[in-house]
């Protein structure tokens, strides 16, 4: 039974009405960036912000499209509207290079970006894949699959290369740890394959996302050590420890530590399988230490230069670490009220202090503008959006629904995150936009497509039974 | 296994990266002021306003020196885009290869930055930064260019300004700016790289007085180095201020006629007004435009070329040129002789030739006599008397007590000494004393007979043209002397304190009368030797002067001031190889009087003869 009496019936005002103030936000901030004295009026197409204007305008027209199609085309066309995808992440590969990068398909300021839209497909496929999974059907080949949805166009992208968007499809991780996807099956079938093993499942498996962050935790603190050399004295035996080794060394100290402890305080049953984890957490902690050392040894000198700036183990200013320097000036000299509208002086585009500040640097005259006021104001509705998305995935009846919901709010997140974590000195600088914010069209539209689909999905959510 | 826990942990996460973030952002932009430290670095600029160089009146008001506006064409390399060299280079007029080679001079000039903890050698250039291309514009080049630098990206025009001659005159007296050196820069903060600097005379003895107050702008800048707008609408800025102007005593009309009636000759004029002190012209003949000189591509262009001029157009003669005074030294020595006792206005002494040569007059029966007949035994005979005074047993003891006693009086005109004018480069002449040829002879080896050429000027005594010119004005006030000086104002604030003082010489009043006399006699009456400079109804005081030239013909030489009763001008005036003192420099003298009291000449004959006259120059071109 179809009830449409409206387009807006069963709309979800609070999501959309947050969307909407945030299209406008976004582009009053590109109007006061790129603001020009010689077109001052904000649908002059010749200036940044009339084009914005226009691709805004494009996007509602594209939301208005989504709103008089029934959802249901999303989950059947998953399947072509992912491959058409894959063949523009390929042809794009064939295209001139703009910025040495070959991700541009079409001329100029009217081309498209398909890596762009290669998110939205993936999450629509991806909701179909593991919607149609349940928990007991996981095998080698489910596992493969899903991560064969996200790793083809992760490849193709990276050979762009445009290395923030690929970082964005990790966030769909998060999307198949939610929905409980393990890699039990893979995992089990190397483990059990030593003798007299015999796992029916593992924690790490499942508990990707909380192992993740620990690996990324221990190569920071390997790669900090790096820099310092310990000079140990034990035993009159001298010890120079750098990097891994220090890491390995504390690790050992605090195993033993362990052992020590469990053999005072826990019953003999527990003993035993608390020794295997740990011994087994050392040996593959030390194994990731020693990992992240050589392989950051071996990288090349420019990405370790990346690395280290980001990791504040050097400075400079003027060259490598040009960009984030002006970024976090920028954004650090906004103070408490801001400087006023249209006063940012050292990120509007005329001073032109910081690069990009139209588009992957956009918080910047965002934060020096409004101050630590306006970013409030800002967190809090994008909080506000991301919450209400997890809120919405929650109460879908169909999983393809739910799913697609929540890669759109760990996308979202992640562009939240690292974008403004770029400008703050807590991620590294790899460009990808502000969603809603950033100038460019292909942006522009992807964000609102995918905002306009849950918008749908979530509004026939009572049509679909399963 | 609970999977909608796994729900919070998604929220938790989200939420968790929205706290954290949220602190690190109050604390970069409330607490933490190094990033608004940083921005300030980064985008407001503390930028410094040169003020134009103050102007320079001439005593009758008229506008001497003053700026012009210049333009510079500025270029930034990263803005350039696809240069055709070969259409840039037509458009200034150069070749494609100069156009190359200036790029790379430019990051040359820059020069390296040493980093001390890297040890790397970096070139000071950025490609982001403006630098002047072209410097020194005029309207009319920069015009036929402009139109065309928006086929140029990164090319662009800024206007600056430069000094102006209006008359091109007195180059000696103005001198010139070119650009600092690090040294300077280095000595005085107030300079920056590519600033102008006084190089020579007024321009640079008043650098101080005309350069002004800079202003502090402090601007909100791009990335380019472009000034956006003023930071806090200009609250914290300072305003240039342009110096008072300089109102010179020179009479720039004066000094052109002069420079006209010295051209194609050698030497030198120095005029000065004796109740003043003030120099009413100083020519330096042959003297040239002070426009070749205005901004680096005229000096590179000029400087060599007068550098190499035989005439020597750069020796500022007045001031450098160290002859022996000749016959203007008889006034002095009458004048020490009769405050001395040793001769009275009446004193005669006959015309001698045994001791020294002389054409041929009748004795002097007084000083004026002797003065008009400028006869060389009288002083010898005269200044005799003031060396050896009898006063010691020994006669070379008591050429040493009457030469010291001499040397005093010598040096209460100004002599043997730089004057303390406001002119740098002077030369202070050479008046011997005991310790000077003790050195020269042995002590107590020398006698009135050994020196005796002093007495007529010559031999071992030196002066510059400056101090002979200040003689006359001494003579013309009857016994004192301003120190001669260029500047009779410094805004409203008078000259310098050291031209305010009255400098006595000392030779009592009365002894002059004579001695003036004698130079009345000297142009007024037949037979006198300046009957050249004379003039039907302004009595000029005068005395010829014949210089000895050991490399080739004598210097001619006259000294006047003018009118007799009321002296508005004390003039010396040198005409090198031009033979006797009547023949050149008296009527030379004579007009420039004229041209001074009356502001017309009327003998235009004269006038023509003197302008017209070649001696001893050299044709270069």
């Amino acid at each position: 039974m179809r009830k449409q009496e409206s387009l807006t019936n069963n709309l979800d005002w609070p999501l959309f009405s947050v969307f909407m103030v945030m299209l406008v936000l976004g582009l009053t901030t590109v109007y006061s960036v790129a603001y020009n004295e010689d077109a001052p009026n904000l649908f002059s197409f010749s200036e940044k912000y009339g084009k914005q204007l226009m691709w805004m305008l494009v996007s509602l027209f594209l939301g208005l499209m989504v709103f008089l199609i029934d959802s249901d085309i999303y989950r059947r066309f998953a399947v072509p509207i992912y491959l058409s995808t894959l063949v523009l992440l390929v042809v794009v590969l064939f295209m001139p290079a703009v910025h040495g990068a070959h991700a541009w398909l079409g001329v100029g300021s009217l081309g498209i970006q398909p890596a762009e839209f290669a998110k939205i497909s993936t999450s629509l496929l991806l909701a179909k894949y593991i919607g149609g999974l349940t928990v007991k059907q996981q095998t080698t080949g489910t596992v493969m699959t899903a991560s064969s949805i996200l790793l083809i166009p992760m490849v193709l992208i990276m050979l762009q290369p445009d290395a923030g968007t690929f970082v964005v499809f990790t966030s769909f991780l998060f999307v198949m740890y939610r929905e409980g996807l393990t890699f039990d099956p893979i995992i089990l079938s190397f483990v059990n394959s030593i003798p007299g093993v015999r796992y029916k499942e593992t924690w790490v498996g499942s508990h990707f996302i909380p192992i993740l962050v620990v690996v990324v935790f221990l190569s920071i603190i390997t790669l900090l050590l790096d820099q310092v050399t310990m000079n140990l004295n034990l035993f009159s035996y001298h010890f120079e420890l750098s990097g891994s080794s220090s890491v390995v060394f504390f690790m050992g100290i605090f195993y033993i530590l362990a052992w020590l402890f469990m053999t005072r305080f826990s019953t003999k049953r527990e003993r035993s399988r608390m020794m295997v984890v740990l011994s087994l957490g050392f040996v593959l902690a030390s194994l990731i230490s020693i990992g992240v050392d050589s392989g950051f040894s071996s990288l090349r000198p420019h990405q370790k230069d990346r690395i280290e700036l980001f990791l504040g183990m050097r400075e400079d200013p003027n060259g490598k670490d040009y960009n984030r320097n002006r970024a976090m000036a920028a954004v650090g000299s906004g103070g408490f009220l801001g400087k006023g509208y249209r006063e940012a002086s050292v990120s509007s585009v005329r001073s032109n202090h910081v690069p990009e500040s139209e588009t992957d640097f956009i918080f910047c005259p965002f934060a020096e503008e409004w101050g630590f006021v306006g970013i409030l104001i800002l967190f809090a509705l994008y909080i506000f959006m991301l919450v209400r998305i997890v809120m919405i995935a929650e109460r879908q009846r169909s999983s393809f629904n739910r799913i697609y919901a929540y890669c759109v709010a760990m996308v979202l997140f992640y562009h939240f995150a690292i974008n403004i974590g770029m400008n703050i000195g807590f991620a590294p600088v790899i460009g990808i936009p502000l969603p809603f914010f950033s100038y460019g069209g292909s942006s522009m539209m992807s964000f609102c497509m995918m905002m306009f689909i849950l918008l749908k999905l979530d509004a026939q959510r009572k049509d679909v039974l399963h | 296994m609970n999977l909608d826990a796994r729900r919070n942990v998604i929220l938790a996460f989200i939420v968790f990266v929205g706290i954290i973030y949220t602190f690190r952002l109050f604390y970069m932009q409330v607490i933490d002021d190094t990033w608004t430290l940083r921005a300030q670095e980064i985008a407001e600029k503390r930028k410094e306003v040169f003020p134009p160089r103050g102007v320079i009146f001439d005593r009758n008001g008229r506008k001497i020196v003053t700026n012009r506006p210049y333009y510079n064409l500025m270029m930034v390399e990263d803005s350039i885009q696809n240069l055709d060299t070969m259409a840039f280079a037509k458009l200034i007029g150069w070749t494609k290869e100069e156009v190359r080679e200036r790029f790379k001079e430019i990051v040359r000039g820059e020069g390296m930055y040493y980093n001390k903890i890297t040890g790397k050698r970096t070139s000071n250039y950025q490609s982001i930064r403006a630098y002047p291309f072209l410097k020194e514009l005029t309207l009319e080049e920069i015009s036929s260019i402009a139109p065309h630098l928006s086929n140029f990206k990164g090319f662009h025009e800024e206007a600056t300004s430069a000094r102006n001659y209006p008359f091109q005159s007195g180059a000696n007296i103005l001198g010139y700016l070119s650009e600092v050196t690090r040294e300077e820069i280095e000595e005085d903060h107030f300079y920056k790289p590519g600033n102008n600097i006084g190089r020579a005379g007024i321009e640079r003895f008043y650098e101080n007085e005309l350069r002004g107050i800079k202003g502090i702008k402090y601007i909100v800048t791009s990335a380019l180095n472009n000034a956006i707008e003023s930071y806090a609408d200009g609250k914290y800025d300072t305003v240039a201020r342009q110096a008072d102007p300089l109102k010179m005593g020179m009479d720039m009309v004066l000094q052109a006629y002069g420079e006209k009636l010295m051209q194609h000759k050698k030497g030198c004029i120095v005029a000065i007004e004796p109740k003043s002190g003030e120099i009413l012209s100083m020519v330096s003949a042959p003297s040239y435009d002070p426009n070749l000189l205005v901004g680096r591509r005229n000096i590179s262009k000029n400087y060599p070329k007068l550098a190499k001029d035989p005439n020597l157009p750069l020796f500022p003669r007045p001031l450098q040129a160290e002859y022996p005074p000749g016959s203007i030294f008889k006034l002095v020595q009458s004048l020490i002789g009769m405050q001395e006792g040793v001769i009275n206005a009446n004193t005669g002494f006959p015309c001698d030739k045994s001791m020294v040569g002389c054409h041929n007059h009748p004795s002097a029966r007084n000083i004026a006599e002797a003065i008009k007949f400028s006869c060389n035994p009288y002083y010898y005979q005269a200044v005799r008397r003031i060396i050896q005074q009898n006063v010691k047993k020994s006669a070379f003891a008591d050429a040493e007590y009457g030469l010291n006693k001499w040397y005093k009086y010598i040096r209460s005109f100004g002599l043997g000494k730089e004057l303390d004018a406001d002119v740098t480069g002077q030369r202070p002449g050479l008046i011997p004393n005991s310790a000077f040829y003790d050195k020269w002879y042995g002590h107590h080896t020398w006698a009135f007979s050994t020196i005796r050429s002093i007495s007529i000027g010559q031999g071992e005594v030196k002066l510059t043209p400056i101090q002979m010119a200040n003689i006359v004005a001494i003579i013309a006030n009857k016994g004192w002397y301003y120190t001669p000086h260029f500047v009779k104002s410094i805004g409203y604030r008078g000259p310098l304190p050291q031209f305010r003082k009255k400098h006595w010489t000392m030779i009592d009043r009365r002894h002059f009368d004579p001695v003036i006399e004698g130079m009345r006699l000297v142009v007024n009456e037949d037979g006198g030797t300046g009957k050249q400079a004379r003039m039907n109804d302004i009595i000029v005081c005068g005395k010829t002067g014949t210089v000895q030239n050991p490399h080739g013909e004598d210097h001619s030489v006259f000294f006047a001031f003018a009118p007799m009763n009321n002296p508005k001008i004390a003039i010396a005036v040198f005409v090198e190889n031009a033979g006797w003192g009547g023949s050149w420099a008296a009527p030379i003298a004579q007009l420039m009087i004229e041209k001074y009291l009356k502001r017309k000449v009327t003998d235009k004959d004269k006038e023509k003869r003197m302008m017209e006259a070649h001696i001893a120059f050299k044709n270069v071109d």
